[in-house]
């Protein structure tokens, strides 16, 4: 194959969003992210999220790329077709694994998650959707964590919870039997990262989570403080 | 009081919509009848709605009694509204519900709204594992069954799709309710003003959406005047397409080969023309509730009712007490395993 050629292969999965195309630009193995026109809505808010998500997505990798944190390095933008050109991280979606793990690495990659997202928002970076679907294991065990479409800046506790809440969201209602377990390694691990800058943050931010909680929909009155 | 096969009465009482319905063993409709409480001005003030329903209460179960040519004797299984929904009116169903029990010896079961929605949509377009999609004055779920329950997969952060259209609707001075009237003013205009678009995960956000629509439709005071047709259309395009996404999100997530639509604001066009279109790009069966049992409705109760007495019989008295904030994912769903 040729050096200097954009060749667009496979398209290796079509999510809700986009579509990740397998390639190669200039000799390196790349994924295209492609986020497709959407008939659904009109073309004013498909044209206004589909840039506003492309441009966000690729600065945010690129930032967080640079804490020295396991994300796909970007190549190219393209804003015509809003395509992210970027590394192809080989591995498989932490979704499909967790039924495979056993106790101790379950424990030990939930620690490891849990150290990421606390890197993420120390540095002021909010995932906004941090779900197994989006976190990569690479054969020899390293996390990596994709889609940064929903990504926004923020230094606020509350915000940081939010993203802490969703996750536990997903854990609940789509790994219910492991939750407990995850869960907890998964905030020990967060935890951990921030007693290394020797903040309280992360306790806060941990005890906050709660207090969402107790503000969603349909809780009990007992229940809210 | 020993198992029987006959008809069930289910009682709806969670907000304006008092309903009674009557359903047999096999899921066949004999009767429904609605009475809903429409205010003359302002939204449903609870205590209002209570008087409205314990006025009105007795006629609507007679006529559905009337409609399924039976009485009270020919039933065999009383079904009530539980949970959720605004306390005092869910009391007048509870309470109504324990008496008919008690006078009439008949055994009793309480009903989560939420899951009977679901299951009547079910029951009615034939629809065996879905991804559903409820939208309604109360309530903006995406949810499927997944590990013994009914999982939230996505809902409202703060107020309902119905809620808000309906609030911009009494903004606009159009008179209660207020969904079809939006609808219909949207198809006239396809001028788009920017409103916000906020979307958490799977979570939605309408409080700022409507927050903005608000200041649209007041904003002669800066000279500006936008026309109420296109702050319809733009409010729909924006909420919908909110909506929308999320279930297309929830979809490519829980792989369901099926979405259903159901709930009030289900009767809106638009909204079933997207979700549609998001079906067929996924090779998904779409499938919308019937209008007749997508509102709220006594059948939905009296179905759900059933399917809790098939697989754990009566409740006991003790338990029959209302529940106004239980969540849907609190319940367990045993006629499932």
């Amino acid at each position: 194959m040729e050096n200097n050629a954009i060749m667009r292969g496979d398209i290796l999965h079509k999510g809700a969003e986009a579509s990740l195309i397998h390639g190669f630009w200039f000799g390196k193995e790349v994924i295209f992210k492609q986020r497709t026109p959407k008939k659904y809505r009109i073309e004013p808010i498909d044209k206004q999220i589909r840039l506003a998500r492309t441009l966000n997505e690729a600065r945010a990798l690129i930032k967080v790329k640079n804490y020295g944190l396991n994300v796909p390095q970007v190549f190219e933008i393209d804003i015509s077709t809003s395509t992210i050109v970027m590394k192809y991280i080989e591995g498989k979606r932490l979704k499909d694994l967790i039924s495979v793990f056993d106790d101790d690495k379950k424990n030990k990659i939930f620690y490891e998650i849990g150290k990421f997202i606390a890197k993420l928002h120390q540095n002021g970076h909010i995932h906004g959707d941090i779900t197994t679907s989006n976190i990569i294991i690479t054969s020899n065990e390293e996390v990596f964590l994709i889609d940064f479409g929903l990504h926004e800046y923020s230094d606020s506790i509350e915000d940081k919870s939010v993203d802490l809440h969703l996750f536990k969201r997903v854990l609940i209602s789509s790994h219910g039997s492991d939750f407990d377990q995850c869960f907890k390694a998964f905030i020990k691990g967060y935890l951990s990262d921030y007693d290394l800058i020797s903040s309280d943050e992360g306790k806060y931010i941990v005890k906050n989570i709660s207090s969402i909680e107790s503000r969603g929909r349909y809780v009990k009155q007992e229940e809210r403080k | 009081m020993e198992k029987k096969e006959g008809l069930c009465l289910g009682i709806e009482s969670t907000a304006h919509t008092w309903s009674a319905g009557i359903v047999d063993f096999n899921g066949e409709v004999h009767g429904l009848v609605n009475n809903v409480y429409i205010p003359n001005e302002g939204g449903l003030h609870p205590a209002l709605v209570r008087e409205y329903h314990l006025i009105n209460f007795k006629d609507t179960i007679l006529k559905a009694l009337q409609e399924a040519k039976c009485s009270m004797k020919d039933i065999s299984l009383i079904a009530f509204s539980q949970s959720p929904g605004l306390g005092p009116i869910l009391r007048i169903g509870a309470l109504v519900a324990r008496l008919l029990s008690q006078v009439h010896e008949i055994p009793i079961v309480g009903v989560n709204h939420c899951i009977a929605h679901i299951e009547i949509g079910r029951l009615m377009c034939n629809i065996e594992d879905p991804l559903t999609l409820y939208v309604s004055g109360g309530n903006t779920i995406i949810s499927a069954y997944e590990s013994t329950r009914y999982q939230i997969f996505g809902e409202t952060l703060d107020i309902s799709i119905g809620n808000m259209i309906d609030m911009v609707a009494r903004d606009a001075g159009l008179s209660h309710p207020g969904g079809p009237k939006i609808e219909k003013l949207a198809e006239k205009s396809n001028n788009y003003i920017s409103l916000p678009y906020v979307v958490k995960g799977m979570d939605l956000s309408f409080s700022g959406l409507y927050t903005a629509a608000r200041n649209l439709i007041e904003s002669s005071e800066f000279g500006i005047k936008f026309e109420l047709e296109d702050v319809a259309y733009s409010l729909q395009e924006t909420s919908f397409s909110m909506l929308t996404e999320v279930t297309e999100r929830a979809l490519a997530h829980t792989k369901k080969s099926e979405v259903l639509l159901t709930g009030g604001v289900a009767a809106n066009k638009r909204l079933q023309e997207m979700i549609k279109n998001i079906c067929e790009d996924h090779g998904t069966r779409y499938e919308v509730v019937p209008q007749r049992f997508a509102g709220d409705n006594g059948v939905m109760i009296a179905w759900t009712g059933i399917l809790r007495f098939k697989s754990e019989g009566e409740f006991d008295l003790s338990q029959t007490n209302i529940r106004p904030k239980e969540r849907m994912d609190n319940i367990s769903i045993p006629w499932r395993n």
